[in-house]
């Protein structure tokens, strides 16, 4: 028959009872009865009224001390455990283990003394307070509780049933657990709060793996700058797939993996248009391009790799910024009161993170075009770091729509701008070509990139100044039970 | 009759709670059509698998409460604004104070949130059959706004104003979790639309599909609690805030005392249950004290053989742990050893976990102690007569042979809830002294010994009257075994639930109309049992009295299928 009984009682009792200080001196000491020291009422049982709350079971007790006469220690410490119902330990629980280890002693000696102690029990139950007693043996339950069952569940898991709620004055527990909640001082004072969860580790981890990307591209350029001819064409689709392959690991762990699925495609595209775009842009408008860019410095469809270098070196800023935006909104979640508190709180945070990755990554262009002598290409580079950044720290907290669609628009963008140039070359077609080629004309290629990812940026910005600013982005995910 | 079985981290999972009494229930009423709903709690439990199920069992439906799951259903403006409301009038009947509170509102305020926490919750139900998964909206910004708005209402109760951002989260995320049934695509007209009555194998969670179920398509509930749910949640929830308690109290509270206030019968597994039930609400009207059902046959050998138990041996049997209060259990043999120097103590038993083997090595311990090892004579090897042992060796292959061997089985627990343990021994015809904790008085009757938790002297007192009373023994054995044989064999569990459900049949109008050729209804078309065991036809036709149709004398499917189960 498993289950049934274990189903009605589902907790051990922690405190008095089974298991407890009386039964750990036994096994600490040889003789337990005498080797406890009694330390609860001294010598003439009277333990002084130290709290006003153990004060008026402890009057109790010190009279029917004095009135039974001499059997100091065996009519004291037998508190009516003995029978599962109240204890009137002096002040502290520490007494109680004691009081127990008397108890036994007391069984455990001929004679007297026990029945001595019996009437002592009966007298002393009568006066007093029992249930004051009661909370203040409870009194963690009573702290705790938020409501009268709350107390009724627990005093039963403690042993109390009806029965012994009668010796209180009371039908049921149901009815001595509403007094004793009724009862609970509330003085204002607020419990401690529980410590915020401490950080995941594996910290380690994650720091190596954002490393990764820009090492391999690094290298992968290297490779590019190194080789000629076939091997070249070899670097450059190994170095693709390594890098595609940290990417992906990069993001899987650490403060940038994000639970949805967001398009890789598009951020591919996104970032080939990075390293080609401007060059096919370009090429596209003189006539060309007459075949497939090779990589050299005096090619009419040149690559441009230092941006791409850049924005795979800025993965290690971009967990960063993403670990300090949600260590940083964490904090605020444990600190603020409201959620409007809160909002203002995290907003400053947010625009702060989001500043200090553009500046590293603005650095990290500065850094790249002067090691490969290109020209830095800070401006499309700015805004599609920031537009992939913002995507990202968006899914990361579960709003996957809307940087889809963002991306998916910019990426459209800046296909739609090349080909129409390309159309513009059919016949009948010139129309096609002209918005790109005025805006080329004023800005260079470079204008096409950065005003389709600028504009999503902005909007991204937008969405996530009103969506991460919320509390339920930051609820903490929370562990199976 | 079809019945929908609704279970929450039990049957038909392989470590599922009280999934043996779904088990035997499942089994013993073959006559049925059971369609199981099941819950289950953990990745861990959905990979163990199902235990085998019978025929009887036409499909079973599974959804996980664990994970978190995202349905990716994003809801228009309107759903969104219905979504609000509702969750409002959630958070709002959730932040006022409880009904159990004595400082607290009068009866009409506390109905009108019982009914304004009822009408939120299927306004909820309603919205995600509508317009799809709740998954989503219940972790979004607009239900903390709604909790926080709530609890900084006016009204609200006291720990529920102390409420910060973290404890509004937490308390999101615990709801979305409880009213994930709420999401399920069980209410279909071909899912519990389709069964006749409903049967929550426990409360909380598992009974919401059966409520919602009442609600859409008025089919019976029937709620079995052998654990009150409520009070396991005091019991078990994780620490938190104040905050976060109180109003997770409170839903669970509310939920309770909505499923008793649905539900067609209520049946308690014993009389402490039933009063927590009787105090969330239930009528009394509706509660059916239905005993858990054991099994007897192990024990049959040993209460057939009352003799056979050594007289001075004193038996305990159970799991080790420290609610079992062994020590107190040891002091008292100290007391019983005083007066009746041979006797001996055998513990018997494996303990539960890592707490109940550290109890268990202190109790060796303890027991090492307090009593010297003993030998017959200056030759002999001498041994404790206190003996820790555990049922499956060779000494002692069953716990009907531990029951065999003992001349009194003893109880000590401090807390008990049906005490099982206490039963097999009733079915050996053992006499038994035990503590008056959880059922045991119910369960024990007058046909055993009751002392008070915690008093090794009563203890000790009762096993020595018992010890030096072999006659007494004897009597009280025989009367317990014919009180457990009585009240708590598998036979009565199922017929009492066979009784209860066309009990509640029959007080349900039927909801659906067999029409015949012609287009008029036809009465009594889905007879309540549509399965009867054995086959209709065969070598050994019935006898049909003169004058009467055939179904008329034949007896009722029930009565025979008990007496063939009991002849088993």
């Amino acid at each position: 028959m498993s289950g049934l009984g274990e189903l009605d009682r589902p907790a051990t009792p922690n405190s008095p009872g089974a298991w407890d200080e009386r039964s750990r001196e036994c096994l600490d000491t040889g003789d337990p009865g005498a080797a406890t020291p009694f330390d609860a009422p001294d010598g003439d049982g009277h333990p002084g009224p130290t709290t006003a709350d153990g004060g008026l079971a402890v009057d109790g007790l010190a009279a029917d001390g004095r009135a039974v006469g001499g059997l100091a220690v065996g009519g004291l410490a037998v508190d009516g455990l003995a029978d599962g119902g109240l204890a009137v330990d002096g002040d502290a629980g520490a007494a109680l283990g004691g009081a127990r280890a008397d108890v036994r002693a007391g069984l455990r000696s001929p004679g007297g003394a026990p029945a001595g102690g019996r009437q002592a029990l009966a007298a002393r139950r009568a006066a007093g307070d029992p249930v004051k007693a009661l909370m203040h043996r409870h009194r963690e339950l009573c702290e705790r509780a938020v409501d009268p069952l709350e107390i009724a569940a627990g005093l039963e898991a403690h042993g109390i049933t009806d029965r012994t709620a009668a010796r209180f004055r009371h039908r049921d527990v149901f009815s001595l657990a509403e007094e004793m909640y009724a009862r609970i001082p509330r003085d204002g004072d607020t419990a401690p709060r529980p410590p915020a969860p401490a950080t995941p580790p594996g910290r380690a981890a994650w720091i190596v793996l954002t490393l990764l990307p820009g090492t391999l591209c690094a290298a992968a350029v290297a490779g590019l700058r190194l080789t000629d001819g076939r091997p070249r064409l070899v670097a450059a689709a190994l170095g693709t797939l390594a890098v595609a392959l940290a990417l992906r690991a990069a993001l899987r762990r650490g403060p940038l993996s994000a639970a949805t699925h967001t398009g890789g495609i598009r951020t591919c595209w996104l970032v080939g248009y990075a390293l080609l775009g401007d060059g096919l842009l370009r090429a596209a408008l003189t006539g060309g391009p007459d075949g497939l860019p090779d990589g050299t410095a005096g090619d009419p469809w040149p690559l441009t790799a230092a941006p791409v270098l850049a924005l795979a070196l800025a993965c290690a800023p971009a967990a960063w910024s993403a670990h300090l935006f949600a260590a940083g909104a964490r904090r605020k979640l444990a600190a603020s009161r409201g959620l409007t508190d809160f909002s203002a709180s995290v907003r400053p945070l947010l625009f702060g993170t989001f500043a200090l990755f553009l500046g590293a990554l603005a650095i990290l262009l500065a850094v790249t075009g002067a090691a490969l002598d290109e020209p830095a290409a800070y401006p499309q580079a700015l805004t599609l770091g920031a537009l992939l950044l913002l995507a990202r720290l968006l899914a990361v907290h579960g709003f996957g729509h809307a940087p889809t669609l963002l991306l998916t628009a910019t990426a459209a963008a800046e296909a739609t701008a090349v080909a129409t140039v390309f159309a513009g070359r059919l016949p009948g077609c010139d129309l096609l070509a002209v918005p790109v080629e005025t805006l080329v004309t004023a800005w260079g290629p470079a204008a096409v990139p950065t005003t389709a990812c600028g504009i999503g940026a902005l909007v991204l910005l937008f969405h996530a100044a009103r969506r991460l600013t919320t509390a339920s982005a930051h609820a903490p995910t929370e562990t199976p039970t | 009759m079809r019945i929908g079985l609704l279970t929450e981290g039990g049957y038909p999972y392989v470590s599922g709670d009280a999934r043996l009494w779904c088990d035997r229930l499942v089994r013993g009423l073959e006559q049925h059509e059971f369609d199981v709903y099941a819950l289950s709690r953990s990745e861990l439990q959905e990979g163990e698998g199902w235990v085998p199920l019978p025929p009887q069992v036409s499909r079973v439906r599974t959804a996980p409460l664990w994970g978190t799951e995202d349905d990716g259903v994003v809801y228009g403006r309107r759903a969104r604004r219905r979504f609000a409301e509702c969750y409002g009038e959630l958070a709002t009947a959730l932040s006022r104070i409880s009904a159990g509170d004595p400082s607290g509102a009068p009866e009409e305020a506390s109905a009108a949130e019982a009914d304004r926490f009822a009408s939120a919750l299927y306004g909820l139900a309603e919205l995600a059959r509508d317009e799809g998964g709740l998954a989503g909206a219940l972790r979004s910004e607009t239900a903390v706004g709604a909790l926080e708005r709530a609890c900084r209402a006016p009204g609200a109760q006291r720990s529920a104003r102390e409420a910060r951002v973290p404890d509004l989260l937490a308390v999101a995320a615990r709801l979305e979790r409880a009213l994930r049934p709420l999401s399920l695509d069980w209410y279909e007209d071909d899912g519990l639309g389709a069964v006749d009555l409903c049967h929550a194998a426990s409360g909380g969670t598992a009974a919401l599909p059966g409520l919602l179920a009442r609600h859409f398509f008025d089919v019976p509930l029937l709620v079995t609690e052998y654990g009150v749910r409520l009070r396991a949640h005091y019991l078990t929830a994780p620490d938190a805030t104040p905050a976060v308690r109180a109003l997770l109290a409170a839903f669970h509270g509310r939920l309770a005392a909505e499923i008793y206030r649905r539900a067609a019968v209520i049946t308690p597994g014993n009389a402490h249950a039933r009063r927590w039930q009787e105090r969330c609400g239930a009528d009394r009207a509706k509660l059916r004290t239905v005993y858990p059902g054991m099994d007897p046959a192990p024990f049959a050998e040993a209460g057939e053989n009352p003799g056979c138990a050594d007289p001075g041996t004193l038996l305990w049997v159970g799991r080790v742990e420290p609610a079992k209060d062994l020590v107190s259990l040891l002091h008292a043999f100290a007391e019983v050893r005083k007066e009746e120097p041979g006797t001996r103590l055998r513990i018997v038993g494996a303990p539960s976990g890592p707490e109940g083997a550290a109890y268990l090595a202190h109790c060796k311990g303890l027991a090492a102690q307090l009593f010297p090892d003993e030998a017959d004579g200056p030759h002999a090897v001498g041994d404790n007569p206190v003996s820790f042992e555990d049922v499956g060796g060779p000494e002692l292959p069953s716990r009907a042979d531990a029951y065999a061997s003992g001349a009194v089985v003893v109880l000590a627990s401090v807390v008990e809830g049906f005490p099982v343990g206490l039963v097999e021994a009733m079915f050996c015809g053992r006499a038994t002294v035990s503590t008056d904790v959880g059922a045991v008085t119910e369960v024990i009757g007058g046909t055993g010994l009751v002392v008070p938790p915690r008093n090794p002297r009563a203890l000790a007192e009762a096993c020595v009257t018992l010890l030096r009373d072999p006659e007494r023994r004897e009597r009280l054995g025989a009367a317990a075994r014919a009180r457990a044989f009585e009240l708590f064999t598998v036979e009565q569990n199922v017929a009492a639930f066979h009784g209860i459900y066309l009990e509640i049949l029959s007080r349900t109008p039927v909801r659906r109309v067999v029409l015949d050729d012609a287009g008029e209804p036809l009465p009594f078309a889905a007879p309540a049992e549509a399965h009867v065991p054995g086959r209709w036809t065969g070598p050994a036709s019935r006898v049909v009295a003169r004058g009467g149709p055939g179904w008329a004398t034949d007896n009722p499917v029930r009565a025979g299928h008990a007496t063939e189960g009991a002849a088993r």
